[in-house]
């Protein structure tokens, strides 16, 4: 019996073609939009995350208290190496770097702008956040008073790769020092305060010119998959300021919950109104066969086989509609992931806020599994309006009634 | 044909309401959408412009994109009298900007150090009315200085203070003083509050050599609409090769870029409702017609030419369509209207957004016809073209097949 109902069921679905066919379409047109829009969505939130962990603060940060504040000199952790000791015997941290930053002002010949000076070791930072791929030209080298510029900065001073530049700023004592530098390379990290004020300069050059020892950083930023880092370093480290990255980046979060809400609300309306096409062509497609419905009624099939042949019906086109929408989004995923989205006419507003000029996808399965429920929820609940008009069928009065 | 089309209506309830609400629901979505991103984008850029930005700046050539002393502006009481010539221009400054260092006790910072016309600049830009604490400058303030609130934050400021600066002159000699804060402002641009500072011009142009220099003359328009119109005056009036007048859309680019790309991923998710919204409509047109392919088969049987059906479809989609848009459109023009002049407040937005620019908790929406007439086009042509299938799917059929369908 029930493979007769899997036969009818199968060749009902596809008995009125153009009109499967229409729904089919629908479903898979705007499931494929609506995925490659969250993939595309995430994948710039994603994108800028992971450039902001990597270049700037980690999972968790340590800074000396006020520091965050006052962005002082003096406010600085004066016993840097000791700390990065205990850090990297803690489970689950795999990077820590130690890093001074200062702000000053950094002058051409020609033009002068706020900058901040950040004295790095490219190695650790290389293991740390892969450092050396924000480069976008030139060469990522510090030796000869070499210093690499955030790509912002650079376009603000007009200064290209070889081009010399002045840094002045307080050291120490209290008394303003200049250093002369020559622009090695150029980065983009994504992160707008870097992009537009840092200039990356070895952190022994740093220590020199501001009077500080090498066991003096203003930064401790840990790479760590210990989700309770913060908390135990918040205890550990109670004379110092720690920080997990949302707190240091609230916008961060905030975007991933514009995000998610965006995407939420995206997914409901677009289900909801496929909601409504699946209903309108299931609708119709049981009043069609009214008749037929009362002939296998009046001649004794249960009405739990016709329920059964209609959820199946309802389930066999959404699932096609599913199958070529999850191909056409994921082809649109993959092509979004590997070649991105070129707007590089718009190259200058994108850095400025902080994004690249070509946005990359991201693939989730979860695209996949939420939107499968999504369309095949939408699908069953659509035939319910249907069924009860079937189970208020007087056999006999639709056998009579003219078609 | 037309009063044909009005029974079908009547007579096919299920797909004309469908049909309605779908209609109305992305209208009034749509209007609303591009209504609050215009609206929000328009906001961002006056208000850019109104603390401290010019419609039209003239500077010389290559100041903006080389810099330094040898492009100032040399002759700037010649090039004023030119201006005050000019229709359209409501008032114009120049200004003398420099970046130096400024020193607090232990404290220093750099700056971006502006001398200013004060009387002037009080209808230029915001920064009398973004007064904190303090006095806003006057022409005759002498060494006082007029700090943004971040500045005075990070040195450590407060009014009567004296803070030392060390700059260069407009010789590219050396220049040192000592100003006394006389006032703090604060404009909400987190940047701006961060690293300007501003002197009297009288005072600044005897400390840096400056006078009858400028780093750029600053103009107001009396109508922004006319800004370009008003622009080409003054190029014409300047005849200089040595310098260029821009107006804000090039000066603000990246700005006007970054609102681009604002609405080209505003747009991309509308289209996704859109597109979705249009298939279903164009289902349940298609439903429609399939149930009535007997109907339109006896039509064509009687005579009733292809272009007839097409019509009665037309006249069908056209009837509803209008329907849902009059009703939407005042509707939606109405909540346009209300929140462009009373603006949605979202508190704490500018202080989550402050490195984005934004200044204001406010979200005013835009309200402006020709914008609310072509979204209203844009729904209208979807609906029509969803009867596009569904006539080529009833024009498949035979007259006499399809007059004998079941």
């Amino acid at each position: 019996m029930y493979s007769l109902i899997i036969k009818m069921a199968w060749k009902n679905s596809f008995l009125r073609l153009p009109r499967t066919l229409l729904l089919i379409t629908m479903i898979a047109v705007s499931m494929s939009m609506m995925i490659g829009l969250q993939g595309l969505y995430d994948g710039m939130a994603n994108n800028m995350l992971d450039k902001n962990k990597r270049s700037a603060s980690g999972d968790v940060s340590i800074f000396a208290k006020d520091y965050r504040v006052q962005k002082d000199i003096k406010y600085r952790i004066k016993n840097a190496h000791a700390i990065r000791e205990e850090l990297q015997n803690i489970d689950g941290v795999k990077a820590v770097v130690l890093r001074v930053q200062v702000d000053g002002l950094v002058a051409t010949a020609r033009k002068s702008s706020f900058a901040t000076i950040c004295g790095i070791d490219l190695k650790s930072e290389d293991k740390f956040g892969r450092f050396s791929k924000f480069l976008k030209s030139g060469e990522m080298k510090f030796d000869k008073r070499g210093a690499v510029i955030g790509l912002e900065l650079a376009k603000t001073l007009k200064v290209k790769v070889g081009s010399k530049v002045i840094f002045s700023a307080q050291d120490i004592s209290g008394e303003i020092n200049s250093i002369a530098l020559r622009i090695r390379g150029v980065v983009q990290t994504t992160n707008i305060l870097l992009d537009s004020n840092a200039i990356f300069v070895d952190i022994s050059r740093v220590h020199k010119f501001l009077g500080t020892s090498s066991n003096d950083v203003t930064q401790i930023a840990i790479m760590s998959d210990n989700k309770n880092l913060a908390e135990l370093l918040k205890l550990k480290y109670s004379s110092l300021d720690v920080k997990n990255f949302f707190e240091l980046q609230p916008m961060m979060q905030m975007m991933q919950e514009i995000m998610f809400i965006f995407n939420s609300v995206t997914f409901i309306i677009v289900m909801g109104v496929v909601f409504i096409g699946i209903l309108g062509v299931m609708y119709v497609s049981i009043l069609d066969r009214i008749r037929e419905f009362g002939i296998v009624l009046s001649i004794g099939m249960h009405y739990k086989y016709i329920r059964l042949q209609i959820f199946l019906e309802a389930l066999f086109v959404s699932f096609f509609g599913y199958i070529s929408g999850a191909v056409l989004g994921g082809i649109l995923l993959i092509y979004l992931r590997d070649y991105g989205l070129d707007l590089s006419a718009f190259s200058d507003a994108l850095e400025m806020w902080g994004y690249e000029a070509v946005i990359y996808g991201t693939i989730k399965i979860s695209y996949f599994t939420s939107t499968f429920i999504a369309i095949i929820s939408a699908s069953l609940l659509s035939v319910l309006i249907p069924l009860r008009k079937i189970k208020k069928l007087n056999p006999i009065e639709v056998i009579k009634a003219e078609k | 044909m037309f009063s044909l089309a009005l029974k079908n209506i009547l007579f096919y309830k299920g797909r004309s309401i469908t049909t309605f609400i779908l209609t109305f629901i992305s209208t009034v979505f749509l209007v609303l959408y591009v209504s609050m991103t215009d609206g929000s984008h328009d906001s961002m850029l006056k208000n850019s412009l109104k603390i401290y930005g010019g419609a039209i700046e003239i500077y010389h050539k290559d100041y903006r994109d080389i810099g330094g002393n040898e492009y100032l502006i040399q002759d700037v009481k010649s090039i004023e009298s030119k201006l005050s010539k000019i229709d359209g221009i409501k008032l114009f400054s120049s200004r003398y900007e420099t970046y130096g260092l400024l020193s607090f006790k232990d404290n220093s910072t750099a700056s971006m150090v502006v001398g200013i016309n004060p009387t002037k600049e009080i209808e230029l830009s915001q920064l009398k009315s973004a007064l904190q604490s303090g006095e806003y400058l006057k022409e005759s303030s002498q060494n006082c200085i007029y700090l943004g609130s971040g500045v005075a934050s990070k040195l450590k400021v407060k009014l009567g203070d004296e803070v030392s600066f060390i700059g260069g002159a407009s010789d590219n000699s050396f220049s040192a003083d000592i100003f006394v804060a006389c006032g703090i402002f604060k404009t909400g641009l987190f940047e701006f509050d961060s690293s300007a500072t501003f002197i009297s011009r009288v005072y600044f142009d005897e400390l840096m050599l400056s006078k009858n220099k400028a780093s750029y003359i600053t103009i107001k328009v009396e109508d922004l609409d006319e800004v370009d119109e008003v622009n080409n005056e003054i190029i014409k009036v300047l005849d200089s090769e040595n310098l260029e007048s821009l107006t804000w859309k090039t000066l603000m680019k990246t700005m006007v870029e970054a609102m681009e790309v604002d609405s080209i991923f505003g747009y991309i998710s509308l289209s996704l409702f859109l597109i979705v919204i249009f298939f279903v409509i164009m289902i349940y047109g298609f439903i429609n017609v399939s149930s009535r392919i007997k109907e339109f088969g006896v039509l064509r049987c009687i005579g009733l030419s292809k272009r007839a059906v097409f019509s009665l479809l037309l006249y069908e989609i056209f009837i509803l369509s209008s329907l849902a848009i009059i009703l939407a459109t005042p509707i939606a023009g109405y909540i346009c209207y209300y929140y462009s002049i009373n603006p949605i407040v979202i508190e704490g937005i500018a202080q989550m957004y402050q490195d984005y620019g934004l200044v204001s908790d406010e979200l005013p929406f835009s309200f402006d016809i020709f914008t609310i007439f072509w979204n209203i086009c844009l729904i209208f042509i979807l609906n029509l073209l969803s009867v596009v299938y569904p006539f080529f799917y009833i024009n498949s059929f035979k007259p006499i097949e399809a007059s004998r369908h079941v």
